[in-house]
């Protein structure tokens, strides 16, 4: 997941690589996902998530799209 | 396969990480945890397969550990007084938040190649407006002071500057390098 400074940049990242557009977030977004995502990572008793508990942080982060869907 | 070990060893590597901001090395790993180097490697493997961590290939060479990142990257993260460096732009923010910690990220922006610099403070995200700034709680790893930003053009608040994500959830894992 890559930085950028406006919707031109990433445009142009996506046309000079030949790939398709993927999700935008802002960085205010992904900020308040990371809280969801990453809180727990350093706790010793983390043993991962399953693909049904990452969709219900996706959704806790009004992540709605099929994008984050499996 | 001893799944206590297992986490053991997940624990291990992530503390590691924290502590120091770089991957132990297997044999850091089975002397911790007191196994020999052949089951350390096999756990390693385990723990690479369940997508708890990523080795380097055909190595036992840690290369990520989301947030963590095992080789320099763009995605700079000065906290508790070291650097860090993050895997990509979703990462350079899940550090602090690993780590409770306040902090000072440096991003490079790809194509324009600005430099940014963000602060975490009291769970708060701001974009610097300048370089002038004071950052007390991190001073021993910053950056020198007279580093400039690459771009003369104001930089957009955390609402406006932005992360792709190139692939849906469902692909995340057939190329992490490239996710």
């Amino acid at each position: 997941m890559l930085l950028f400074r406006s919707e031109e940049w990433i445009e142009r990242w996506c046309k000079r690589n030949h790939l398709a557009r993927g999700e935008v977030l802002s960085v205010a977004q992904v900020w308040e996902l990371s809280k969801l995502w990453y809180h727990d990572h350093l706790a010793v008793d983390y043993h991962g998530r399953t693909v049904a508990q990452a969709e219900e942080i996706f959704k806790r982060a009004g992540l709605t799209s099929a994008f984050w869907y499996i | 396969m001893n799944n206590s070990l297992l986490w053991q060893v997940r624990a291990f590597v992530y503390k590691h990480f924290a502590e120091t901001t770089y991957a132990p090395s297997i044999e850091d790993t089975g002397r911790h945890v007191n196994i020999k180097l052949e089951e350390a490697g096999t756990l390693y493997k385990e723990l690479h397969k369940r997508h708890v961590f990523f080795l380097e290939p055909e190595t036992l060479t840690i290369r990520m550990a989301n947030p963590f990142s095992g080789i320099p990257t763009d995605f700079r993260v000065h906290a508790n007084g070291k650097t860090y460096f993050a895997n990509c732009a979703w990462d350079m923010l899940g550090i602090p938040i690993a780590l409770k910690s306040d902090a000072v990220i440096e991003a490079v922006c790809t194509e324009s190649n600005d430099t940014v610099q963000l602060e975490i403070k009291n769970g708060q995200i701001t974009i610097n407006p300048s370089n002038n700034v004071t950052l007390s709680d991190c001073e021993g790893s910053l950056p020198p002071k007279s580093e400039t930003l690459r771009s003369q053009q104001p930089l957009p608040q955390s609402d406006m500057l932005l992360v792709h994500f190139p692939l849906p959830f469902a692909r995340w894992y057939d190329d992490l390098l490239f996710t």
